[in-house]
């Protein structure tokens, strides 16, 4: 089920009357359990047994780590989680592309293999519910927090819908000490809510939906050489739609969580306006950012074994990141270049470190030189977009020779309408991350005089309700 | 401030967008706006799904949208007791369709096949994207999705705004028609008063419409536009013309294979549009092969007297006033040079 469809809208309502019923904390929980499987299953319902699965391992699996005092049956035990999450994943997500790869290997050792491409449907969301289960094991196996006691609770943090199918990912204390007593949200809570909920609608549905998706469609999908005009606006447009379809997605879910008393952790804080790599994924899938960090980065060594160590859990970190969104090698670009940048980025802030004080720091990062810095990320994280975004290393080439300028003669794709609504959206988004950087939109809200706040709140409405876009589905359902 | 809540804002939010959404339905209401239901994948997905009904109460339709303004689905029922079941889609070509029928074990019915050469015979990619995304999007359905459709039926019922097509932001920003740089496509735009689309797939045009003579020259205007676009596509190779026919040939044997019915139709066209398909899409080579080919009955509107003469209001659709004509005679034929047998009494769908 998606949030920007009439289904989700009835499902809602009944689950907030669910809610609020004079029954007891277990059986609001129930309700909410089923529930979730009823959301996710109204998607495609078989799928429901492999959420059940992953639950069930990890649940019996997480309590045996943490009372166990064998350390080599710890390790088994960690192993077949990981086996099983792991395994799943990459049957699901990865099958068809390892053998792909295996097929293009031993093709070119000169031996003949071809076998039937296997028809493999990537279960919705499977990448965002494994890592929201492997870090449970994995800090069971650390000791980091305590097991969860209720298989219960244990199923409802893994399955809870508002961020079952595209995160935010969230770890055990975030949530799970949420579902130890009754929570029924508070007048603040429903409505702070409700204008999340109405906020992440107008930016998935409104700009990314009806303003931007088709003119990065266009460009993308176009098999002619652009001109360097069309090539860069596809680009702006894709930029603008996955910020918006994604962190558009993550509002709805921290405000649907609240309207039923739960509080989701920050998922997007105004990454274009970020001042270099390191600030930009502080701000962009910052619960994604901060899981590969926990997981991934510092087990690989992180900064605590010297500097080539650290380039070299950086790189990987961000190789497996890209890996992570989609089985192609154009994502794993995508994520080699950002390495890439936080390479550089490391290198010219250890030479400076000496030599920068505070005063210079903070006019950097909010004066006009702040702002050009800003800018500057914001253009070179559009080149990443570019491998994101393109099926093939080929079209992404295309697209960078076209966006270089170099290509003479290129086709005119876009209508002046088009090329209009990005020149104003992606501006926008720009300016409004940049005077938000350090501030909260509910803080905002808050801030401003009710009556101003409910003409801008009904004219998100107004245009939500006006651009009668169809529910299409979020982008990042796919990864 | 922590503790404020925002119930006032909600308040006065809840007043202004109903107070605005009610100014603009009754607006478009005055203007003389009836309802036209969103013709994309949900709605065509769902009609569909009706193709496994009995060939003895059912007949298919599929083509492009002739079929879908000519066959008057209300006296195609009270005629013959048999649902119409549309599937046709305007401005694309039917072959994906006949594919996805024909490919379909458990299609087993009666399928009329509206030709309106230049599409049918298409290779132009643009004309195969509604019809295969239609396709998918019937293959794929979620429960979700389903249930969406029906939530909105009422609502597509009760409000005249609400049409994508004509009156969402996207299409009001669109009739501004900003010119674009030399060579960039923009999509002509139709007056909304061309096409109103009923929940069983029929469209219709309104009275206005077509008596309307500024309307309809609009609508040629368009016509115009797109027979310029296609004087500048390569020309049709007899190789690829081939592939056509026994790509088609292929399909419709699959059917009959089954114990199925396929029939043709070349439904009106008039003016100027009709000479220029006429010598763009010569009759024995096109019209005639098909039928020889494939082995199969077809109606040409040019070879019954009673259907042969109608002027399109905009050279390319019947007005509704004809469709109801057209449609009586096109039954009519069907049953007394076709053989087919209806029975007056309705389905139980």
């Amino acid at each position: 089920m998606i949030f920007n469809s009439y289904t989700f809208v009835a499902f809602f309502i009944i689950i907030l009357l669910l809610h609020h019923l004079p029954i007891s904390w277990k059986f609001k929980k129930i309700n909410l359990l089923i529930a979730s499987y009823i959301f996710y299953a109204a998607w495609n319902p078989p799928f429901i047994l492999l959420l059940w699965l992953s639950t069930v391992i990890d649940f019996f699996v997480g309590r045996a780590l943490f009372t166990q005092t064998n350390p080599h049956k710890k390790k088994f035990l960690l192993v077949i989680s990981l086996i099983g999450n792991l395994g799943m994943l990459c049957f699901f997500k990865y099958g068809t592309f390892l053998l792909d790869n295996f097929v293009s290997v031993v093709n070119l050792l000169g031996l003949e293999y071809h076998p039937a491409t296997p028809n493999i449907i990537l279960p919705a969301g499977i990448s965002f519910y494994t890592f929201t289960t492997l870090c449970y094991t994995i800090d069971m196996y650390h000791k980091r927090s305590e097991p969860v006691k209720s298989m219960l609770d244990f199923s409802l943090f893994v399955t809870f819908f508002p961020h079952l199918v595209a995160g935010p990912i969230v770890r055990p204390p975030q949530l799970v000490p949420q579902f130890e007593t009754e929570r029924i949200a508070s007048k603040k809570q429903m409505f702070d809510g409700l204008l999340l909920l109405s906020l992440g609608l107008f930016m998935k549905v409104v700009l990314a939906d009806g303003m931007l998706s088709a003119t990065a469609d266009a460009v993308f999908n176009s098999t002619d050489v652009l001109s360097g005009l069309d090539a860069w606006i596809g680009v702006f447009a894709f930029s603008g739609q996955i910020f918006l379809d994604f962190a558009g997605y993550s509002t709805c879910a921290i405000g649907v969580a609240l309207c039923l008393g739960f509080v989701l952790p920050q998922n997007f804080n105004y990454p274009y306006a970020a001042i270099g790599f390191s600030d930009f994924w502080r701000r962009w899938h910052i619960t994604l950012s901060s899981w590969l960090k926990d997981y991934l980065y510092i087990p690989l060594g992180g900064s605590r074994h010297g500097k080539l160590r650290t380039y070299y859990a950086l790189m990987l970190t961000m190789l497996l990141g890209g890996l992570w969104h989609g089985a192609n090698w154009t994502f794993v670009a995508w994520g080699g270049l950002h390495g890439l940048y936080l390479w550089i980025e490391k290198y010219l802030r250890d030479r400076k470190k000496d030599t920068d004080n505070e005063s210079k720091k903070i006019t950097r990062d909010t004066g006009w030189i702040g702002f050009f810095y800003a800018l500057l990320t914001f253009m070179l994280v559009n080149i990443t977009w570019v491998f994101f975004r393109s099926d093939t290393f080929s079209k992404a080439w295309q697209m960078l020779i076209s966006m270089s300028g170099t290509e003479t003669g290129g086709k005119a794709l876009l209508t002046t309408l088009s090329i209009i609504k990005v020149l104003i959206i992606i501006p926008s988004i720009i300016i409004t991350h940049w005077f938000m950087r350090n501030t909260k939109v509910l803080d905002v809200a808050h801030q401003l005089s009710w009556w101003k706040l409910g003409i801008a709140w009904s004219t998100i409405m107004l245009l939500l309700i006006w651009s009668q876009e169809s529910g299409s589905s979020f982008i990042y359902f796919q990864f | 401030m922590e503790n404020k809540s925002l119930l006032k804002s909600a308040v006065l939010m809840g007043v202004i967008t109903i107070f605005i959404v009610l100014c603009w339905e009754i607006y478009l209401r005055n203007l003389g706006v009836k309802n036209s239901y969103d013709d994309g994948p949900p709605l065509w997905s769902y009609t569909r799904e009706k193709v496994y009904q009995s060939p003895n109460s059912t007949v298919v339709f599929i083509g492009s949208s002739r079929n879908k303004f000519d066959l008057d689905i209300t006296t195609w029922k009270n005629e013959t007791g048999f649902d119409a079941v549309q599937l046709a889609i305007e401005g694309s070509c039917p072959r994906p369709i006949l594919k996805d029928l024909a490919d379909d074990p458990n299609f087993k019915g009666k399928l009329i096949i509206d030709i309106t050469e230049g599409l049918f015979f298409s290779i132009a990619p643009p004309n195969n994207e509604k019809p295969i995304e239609n396709i998918k999007y019937y293959h794929d359905r979620t429960p979700a999705q389903k249930a969406s459709f029906f939530l909105n039926k009422p609502l597509e019922s009760f409000f005249v705004f609400l049409d994508k097509d004509n009156f969402s932001l996207n299409a009001k920003l669109d009739e501004m028609e900003i010119p674009s740089r030399s060579g960039v496509f923009m999509m002509p735009i139709f007056p909304w008063k061309f096409n109103r689309n009923a929940f069983d797939r029929q469209s219709a045009m309104t009275k206005d419409f077509v008596n309307d003579p500024k309307l309809c020259n609009q609508v040629k205007g368009v016509w115009h536009f797109f027979s310029e676009m296609n004087k500048h596509a390569p020309p049709m190779s007899e190789k690829g013309l081939d592939a056509i026919f026994s790509s088609v040939k292929v399909a419709v044997d699959k059917i009959k294979s089954r114990g199925g019915e396929v029939l043709f139709v070349r439904t009106p066209s008039s003016g100027p549009y009709y000479d220029g398909e006429n010598m763009a899409f010569p009759r024995e080579k096109y019209w005639n092969k098909l039928l020889q080919i494939t082995n199969c009955p077809g109606i040409h509107f040019k070879d019954y007297p009673a259907i042969a003469n109608f002027n399109c209001p905009e050279f390319s659709h019947l007005g509704p006033e004809d469709a109801k004509i057209f449609t009586q005679h096109f039954i009519e034929i069907l049953k007394n040079e076709k053989g087919w047998e209806f029975s007056l009494s309705k389905s139980s769908n």
